[in-house]
């Protein structure tokens, strides 16, 4: 009691003492103090940027980040050398997906969260009911990509991550000419995503600008023209998630992809078979369908659309029972990375992909985008990161891929395919005696050849809606008349035992 | 190079204090100055570089002889040319494409578009050197007699690139004679934090939203969410330039120099003549000083004046015709101000004051923001309502309605921070307190903004975001 008297006695003195000095000489005080906290906090910070080792790759986003340039005068005097450097510094700061985390976090109390609370993301636009003619149905979406650039260099940090989709990218790349000359409606059909809750749980959905599929259907009946009916085709495009799950509220910004999965039905040769799963998805809407935290649908939404495509195709499908489930646990996808909200990256869920009994028996031979063999494996392959837990089939895309399995019914797939597609293979290990996986963004040979020379029986096209009416579309006319009469070697015959 | 990236921050800004302050002389203090100013610069514009040294040799120059020169046409002819110069930069490098476009526009000549870039913060420096030509030409200053303290003057990195447009007369004596107290250091620091804290906390993510909604076609957008994005955009447009001001202020003081106030509470005006004495100041009474009041074609004549004014604004601030209607139109208000006469305007209602200069600001956002006219028009209609009524367009949508929930504590944020909230904040500390008092807003505030210098930085991790899926590992 008297020692706390004496201290405020002290703390009296003191404050008076304070009091007491000319208000000149108390900020002079204050202003060393004030320099005394911020200088080693800025420089302490300085110094971590540059000591500590700098990520060469961001999990988050899926890419490798900025590169140091080389320095060169033309580069220096263009701008872009300085431009590269500082792009480098910024894009490779230590911690990074860390550093990531905590920003997204942050940005999460700007808002009100609910119960029924609906986060947007990029620049959903009303998609135009189609009345009559579906070509004119993105119209809007068309103008976003032509925003796109502008806002890129307007705005880097906008946090509006959905146009740098690899689609587009790879798209563009891969033949800018035929992009100019495709009709309007297939530029893209990106509008925006949404992160909603529900059942307290949080789930992005890419919003569909609409389409109709036309280069689409026409490319596979090209293909038809092409090959005879030799090669049975088969056509099975699968609605984004946002077909079962976008609130009704949001129903203006979302076109209806059944439609457009319709549309391009319609337009399809009648000796071309068509696979409608949207319904059969969409009794299985309740289940784990469809990842909510990434642009995926999931092992088991795929192993329904494999059933579906075996029983129209006549195949020997295995029941799901039969089937090792491997479950991985914290799997937060690439919606993460697109949408930059917290609330998916604080909701991880569980991966589980399924293999078939016959696995052992099966081989998986690896060839580059242009049939170099690369070696053999497995189809089903251990990840690093949970973030990249996608990547378990086939390590990814850009790649070919041949499946022998001990099945021996003669009978030969070829799957053309966009991510979407990476999960079909691995439940017709049963149904086939060698299956081809051809990703049609990165494919280097011709086609036609690829299929008559491998003796190919059946064709199956399946990719999600988005790839089919949009910009990816345009590159399976490629496929089919690119690199015509070059020599196809399979290296990979050598090591099969 | 942008102050709001980590490069700037924590590479070059270090670099340029470390070597400044080991420096003791003034003289050492300003090679500094320059030569980073110079290398700033040199980093977005390698080769326009040359533009900026050759524009203050050429200014300095000039200024030598105005300063000798007794015969005051010859003193003329001299300022005269070299404004000419200035002006002459601008419009070949700024301007060049929108004449020609236009002269193709009217006459139909299909004459070639020159394709130039427009050298960064070329409209800053050029204002800064047509007003210490013209402060020469009047006596108001005397001629900088060192080419290199002119440089310095022209190229102060902190204010190069997006202002303020600072006088000669403001930093004259501070060239070569100043003392950095303590007391410049800390609150040069804190302003530029806030600065930075205003662009990357608050303006990066206001525009974010404003993407959404103006960054596609508009021509569905309802009613509300017109007013709701171009309100952002406004309170964007306000945190992002004042930001800049800040750090350019803040650096500056860190350095010695004193730059004054650009933006004062713009939004708390009650007319249009009061925003723009509140709104980027240092422009405003650029033109105010070297065109408003001076004599053009023989006599001063109030309203063309006026009018040439407004149009030049607008002008400077982008050659599209949007920005010359956006200067225009103030300009008629402020025309309609004047004409009902200030001692009018303050018996008004302030409530409905406040809501006639807030509305006509908005919507001179939304005027701002559109460079394609089509999409103008379609602001307008939407805006009005007419859409409504003629398209159909929606009163309310979803879209407004959870973007507003999902961004409401930010939004409220920007509006008090847009208010002088903060002022009487710091005034309590300062001036009404003890010394107790103003301890405490003195440790407070440096701990804050420590903590925005963090998040900001931390926010600046996310400006080279660019995911890609198909990542090959």
């Amino acid at each position: 009691m008297e020692n706390n008297k004496r201290n405020h006695d002290n703390d009296k003195k003191r404050k008076s003492g304070l009091n007491n000095l000319s208000r000149k000489g108390v900020e002079h005080g204050f202003a060393v103090i004030s320099i005394m906290i911020i200088v080693p906090v800025f420089f302490t910070a300085v110094l971590l940027l540059t000591v500590l080792p700098r990520p060469e790759i961001s999990e988050i986003e899926k890419r490798e980040l900025a590169k140091m340039p080389e320095f060169t005068f033309e580069s220096y005097f263009s701008g872009e050398y300085t431009a590269d450097v500082a792009e480098h510094y910024d894009d490779t700061v230590p911690f990074r997906d860390d550093l990531k985390n905590v920003g997204y976090n942050f940005k999460s109390i700007f808002g009100i969260h609910n119960e029924d609370e609906v986060k947007v993301v990029g620049k959903p636009s009303v998609v135009t009911k189609p009345d009559n003619d579906k070509d004119e149905t993105s119209e809007s979406s068309k103008h976003d990509t032509s925003e796109n650039s502008k806002n890129e260099t307007q705005q880097s940090s906008s946090g509006d991550v959905s146009e740098n989709r690899p689609e587009e990218s790879s798209a563009e790349t891969s033949d800018t000419s035929v992009q100019e000359s495709t009709e309007p409606e297939e530029v893209t059909v990106e509008n925006g995503i949404i992160v909603v809750k529900s059942n307290g749980h949080y789930r992005a959905l890419e919003l569909f600008g609409g389409g109709s599929g036309s280069t689409y259907a026409q490319a596979l009946n090209d293909f038809h023209k092409d090959l005879g009916d030799s090669v049975k085709i088969y056509s099975m495009v699968a609605p984004l998630a946002s077909e079962y799950y976008t609130p009704s509220s949001y129903s203006d910004f979302n076109a209806s992809q059944r439609e457009s999965i319709e549309s391009i039905k319609s337009k399809l040769d009648k000796d071309i078979v068509s696979i409608d799963i949207t319904d059969v998805l969409g009794q299985h809407k309740d289940e784990d369908i469809y990842f909510r935290t990434d642009h995926h649908w999931t092992p088991l939404g795929a192993y329904y659309a494999a059933e579906a495509f075996a029983k129209t195709a006549g195949l020997d499908f295995k029941d799901l029972s039969t089937y090792k489930k491997n479950d991985m646990e914290g799997f937060v996808g690439t919606m993460y990375g697109f949408t930059g909200d917290a609330n998916l990256n604080n909701d991880p869920e569980l991966f589980s992909y399924y293999t078939p009994d016959n696995v052992d028996k099966c081989m998986t031979y690896y060839y580059t985008t242009d049939f170099q063999y690369t070696g053999k494996g497995r189809f089903f392959n251990g990840v690093g990161d949970i973030r990249s837990a996608y990547l378990t089939f086939m390590g990814g895309d850009e790649q070919i891929v041949k499946v022998k399995t001990n099945i021996k019914n003669g009978k030969k797939l070829l799957i053309v395919k966009d991510s979407y597609g990476n999960a079909i293979p691995g439940y017709l290990f049963g149904s086939y005696e060698e299956i081809y996986v051809v990703d049609m963004r990165y494919f280097g040979l011709n086609l036609v050849d690829f299929v008559k020379q491998n003796n190919v029986t059946d064709m199956l096209f399946t990719m999600v809606s988005y790839s089919a009416v949009g910009g990816n579309a345009d590159n399976l006319e490629n496929l089919r008349t690119q690199a015509k009469g070059k020599k196809i070697v399979d290296e990979g015959l050598k090591d099969e035992e | 190079m942008v102050f709001s990236s980590l490069f700037f921050l924590y590479v070059f800004l270090p670099c340029c204090l470390i070597f400044y302050y080991l420096c003791k002389t003034i003289e050492k203090k300003n090679i500094v100055l320059i030569v980073s100013s110079l290398v700033f610069y040199a980093w977005g514009e390698p080769i326009w570089v040359c533009l900026l040294v050759l524009s203050a040799f050429v200014n300095w120059f000039a200024s030598q002889f105005i300063g000798k020169l007794k015969k005051e046409s010859k003193r003329k002819i001299v300022a005269a040319a070299a404004i000419i110069f200035d002006i002459g930069i601008l419009v070949v490098f700024k301007y060049s494409g929108f004449i020609v476009e236009n002269i193709n526009a009217v006459t139909g000549l299909g004459l070639p578009v020159p394709q130039i870039v427009m050298p960064i913060g070329i409209s800053f420096f050029t204002f800064q050197a047509i007003s210490y030509i013209m402060d020469c030409l009047w006596g108001t200053v005397k001629p900088q007699k060192k080419y290199l303290n002119f440089l310095l003057y022209l190229s102060l990195f902190p204010q190069l690139v997006a202002g303020p447009i600072v006088r000669y007369s403001v930093i004259d004596d501070e060239i070569t004679n100043r003392k950095i107290r303590a007391v410049d250091i800390s609150e040069g620091a804190k302003r530029a934090i806030l600065g930075i804290a205003k662009k990357v906390i608050v303006a990066n993510n206001l525009y974010a939203v404003v993407e959404q909604f103006f960054g596609t076609d508009i021509t569905n957008l309802s009613f509300c969410g017109t007013w709701y994005a171009v309100i952002l955009y406004s309170l964007y447009v306000y945190f992002d330039f004042s930001g800049y001001s800040d750090i350019a202020i803040g650096l500056g003081r860190m350095f010695g120099f004193h730059f004054n106030e650009n933006f004062n509470y713009p939004f708390i005006c009650k007319t249009i003549s009061e925003f723009w004495q509140r709104w980027h100041i240092s422009l405003s009474s650029f033109f105010r000083d070297y065109l408003f009041y001076v004599p053009i074609f023989g006599k001063p004549r109030k309203y063309f004046n006026l009018f040439l004014v407004w149009f030049c604004t607008g002008m400077w601030h982008g050659a599209s015709w949007n920005f010359i209607f956006w200067g225009l139109y103030f300009g008629i208000f402020i025309f309609i101000e004047t004409k009902i006469g200030k001692k009018r305007l303050k018996k008004w209602n302030k409530v409905w004051t406040h809501i006639y200069s807030k509305i006509i600001i908005v919507i001179g956002f939304g005027i701002f923001y559109f460079t394609d006219l089509s999409q103008l028009g379609r602001f307008f209609m939407n805006i009005s309502g007419i859409s409504m009524i003629t398209d159909g367009n929606a009163f309310a949508d979803v879209l407004t309605r959870d973007s507003l929930l999902n961004n409401l504590y930010l939004i409220i944020f920007a509006i008090i921070v847009s208010m002088p909230v903060l002022q009487k904040v710091k005034y309590f500390f300062y001036k009404w307190g003890n010394n107790t008092v103003y301890a405490v807003g003195q440790i407070g505030g440096v701990l804050i903004c420590c903590a925005l210098l963090v998040i900001s930085s931390i926010l600046l991790v996310d400006n080279t975001n660019n995911p890609f899926l198909y990542f090959r590992f």
